[in-house]
């Protein structure tokens, strides 16, 4: 048994995420819930999750490093830190040679450009409003009636990609609106609006400057479709690691325990046992 | 040592309430009141003239009024000073002061003319290209005649001697301002940004008299204090913002200290060279002329990008973060070239687009922690 553990909670506007490492930075267990409009609940029932999954004890828990938009209102927290620190930080200790970090969360889009380090360099966060984001995504399933979690395998399979201009959500929905009534096929309306995100979150990153090997992090990297697309605009191999989603709670975990062991330790030990 | 600090900020306060309560008090005295929208008007003169100067500036709230009237392509600024107008906020000003710098304002006082009910209003036009002899006899001809137009409106002549007063009072001003500027400079941590913006703003809506007193024993009293020992990341704010305050304070709550500025209603109005001694009008023209110019202007020789990194590197800043105004376009064609050259001298900045009369956005504080982070990992 370790001697101590950390956990990161990362709760975003759509999920409430938590990871749990054991002192040598080894990733024990992870959880992600819909936040609704619970922050504080969502964030407690993520973090018991990891607990009752390892029977790991609150008193041996060090430090809790929060993110994400509810990051201040977590009452019982060793820091909190911004969500673009975290991802910089989650993806490179996934894979240190990561220079690029692409994030869509539930309804923002970051772009962040990693130094050789893996500190934050530059970064972008979309405009004031949910346009390439994962909020798109939802409210176009649900105005097409399909569920969200198809939408990625629904664009991919799809031969045709119905031309969808508008980048804001309500005018967007109309548009798709009128496109089924003029006879397009769900899926080529589904690869448009994967198309829309990536033209979107392009804009984005160009303003960066993409640097190689590229990550893409976040909620919408488990959606196929975009990540396609995203692909073929940045003219870019994105890498999507298995659990996009848990990544900023995975960077938050990694910097409790770099706080800990800031006197001690060096990170290389922690990434070789992530 | 901060309940000391916190006690010396209290004479400037006041103004956190009611912005215009020392107009408003002077106008009940009977007074008259001019208020100018641009920081290029020549406040010198209303002063002869007999009024209490002070800048119009919006706040926090929806423009529903001004929105009937301005595209939506017009900045935050002027739908709030509009709006405000239109509410009838400012019916105590005697005179209101307009400037051409960029379309917009230029636009306002014609929107204000035919749409706001009370006082006169005047036009000040300064040339865009701010150096030169064309530029110069321009501008004297145009003081010269807001002079005139000053006088016709109040009834009684502004002499040479009262213009000079004037000047020399808004001389002594702007040189405690500078003081209180190398202050920051040198000691940061001694008050915050916030609380300077608070002297800014203050000193935009006070008597120049009063806030001269004011500025005086502030600065005797930072001289006795003993600055607190922190380390902070030291962030210098430019922009096209007039009410910084906000912004400022939602910048310094993110553990970085704003220690130095680029704004109209900030160090562009202060640190201006001193006067040569003359003819009370071409002082003013050349003082105006003088300045850091406006984004809306364009000076010969003058490099933006320049003034912000002999501010970084003197003030030894560690970051830059550029307040935008949301279709402010004089101040976004500026910003390329002063961000590649940050670049190309390793510093590093933000920019964040705001809104001047709307509560500080969520994201805003994101993107500056996660700066603010950036800056102490370095």
């Amino acid at each position: 048994m370790s001697e101590y553990f950390v956990i990161g909670l990362d709760i975003g506007s759509a999920t409430a995420k938590a990871v749990l490492l054991d002192n040598e930075g080894k990733r024990l267990a992870f959880a992600v819930r819909p936040t609704g409009g619970r922050l504080v609940q969502s964030a407690e029932d993520v973090k018991r999750e990891v607990l009752l999954q390892t029977g790991v004890s609150d008193d041996c828990v060090k430090a809790i490093i929060t993110t994400g938009y509810g990051r201040d209102i977590i009452q019982n927290k060793t820091k909190s830190i911004t969500e673009i620190t975290c991802h910089a930080k989650g993806a490179y200790v996934m894979m240190p040679e990561i220079r690029f970090v692409i994030d869509i969360g539930g309804q923002d889009s970051k772009a962040i450009l990693l130094e050789s380090d893996g500190q934050v360099g530059r970064f972008e966060m979309n405009d004031k409003c949910a346009a390439g984001t994962g909020r798109f995504l939802e409210v176009m399933a649900r105005t097409l009636g399909i569920h969200l979690d198809e939408m990625g395998d629904m664009a991919v399979r799809s031969e045709k990609s119905s031309k969808i201009s508008s980048t804001c959500t309500v005018f967007a929905e109309s548009e798709v609106i009128s496109l089924l009534a003029q006879g397009e096929e769900i899926p080529s309306v589904v690869s448009g609006l994967c198309r829309a995100i990536a033209e979107r979150v392009q804009a984005l990153v160009s303003r960066v400057g993409v640097v190689p090997p590229v990550m893409m992090t976040g909620g919408v990297a488990k959606n196929k479709g975009v990540v396609n697309w995203l692909s073929k605009t940045l003219r870019q191999e994105l890498i999507v690691p298995e659990e996009p989603q848990i990544i900023g709670a995975l960077g938050a975990s990694i910097i409790g325990l770099e706080l800990i062991k800031r006197s001690k330790g060096s990170l290389d030990k922690i990434i070789q046992n992530i | 040592m901060s309940l000391n600090v916190r006690e010396l900020m209290k004479p400037f306060m006041e103004v956190q309430d009611d912005l215009y309560c020392f107009a408003k008090r002077a106008k009940q005295a009977g007074e008259k009141i001019a208020g100018y929208l641009c920081t290029y008007s020549p406040q010198e003169l209303f002063h002869a003239g007999g009024y209490f100067p002070v800048r119009v500036i919006g706040k926090e709230g929806g423009t529903p009024l001004a929105d009937q009237w301005l595209q939506p392509y017009a900045c935050s600024f002027a739908k709030g000073v509009l709006n405000l107008g239109l509410e009838g906020d400012f019916s105590f000003l005697d005179l209101v002061v307009f400037s051409h710098t960029c379309d917009t304002m230029q636009n306002l006082a014609e929107a204000w003319r035919r749409r706001v009910e009370g006082a006169p209003v005047i036009v000040v036009s300064t040339p865009n290209l701010n150096a030169g002899d064309i530029a110069l006899n321009y501008l004297k001809r145009e003081l010269a005649r807001v002079k005139e137009e000053v006088e016709n409106i109040s009834g009684s002549k502004i002499t040479d001697e009262k213009i000079l007063e004037s000047i020399h009072l808004y001389e002594k001003h702007r040189n405690n301002m500078k003081i209180l500027y190398q202050i920051r400079r040198e000691s940061p941590y001694l008050i915050s940004g916030t609380d300077m913006f608070l002297v800014v703003l203050s000193s935009f809506v006070m008597k120049k008299e009063e806030h001269n007193e004011l500025l005086e024993k502030l600065i005797r009293d930072l001289k006795s204090i003993t600055p607190e020992d922190v380390k902070k990341p030291r962030v210098l704010v430019g922009g096209s913002v007039c009410q910084a305050q906000g912004f400022i304070q939602s910048i310094e709550g993110t553990g970085a200290v704003v220690s130095d500025d680029d704004l109209c209603m900030g160090s562009r109005s202060y640190v201006i060279p001193p006067v040569p001694q003359g003819e009370p009008i071409e002082m003013l023209a050349q003082m105006y002329l003088s300045r850091i110019p406006c984004p809306a202007f364009y000076k010969p020789g003058y490099d933006p990008a320049q003034v912000y990194i002999e501010k970084v590197k003197s003030g030894d800043v560690n970051g830059v973060i550029f307040l935008q105004t949301k279709f402010c376009d004089p101040y976004a064609f500026n910003y390329p070239y002063i961000r590649k050259r940050l670049e190309q001298e390793g510093i590093p900045s933000l920019l964040l687009e705001v809104e001047q009369n709307q509560p500080v956005p969520e994201a805003f504080r994101t993107r500056v922690e996660a700066f603010v982070e950036t800056l102490m990992n370095r």
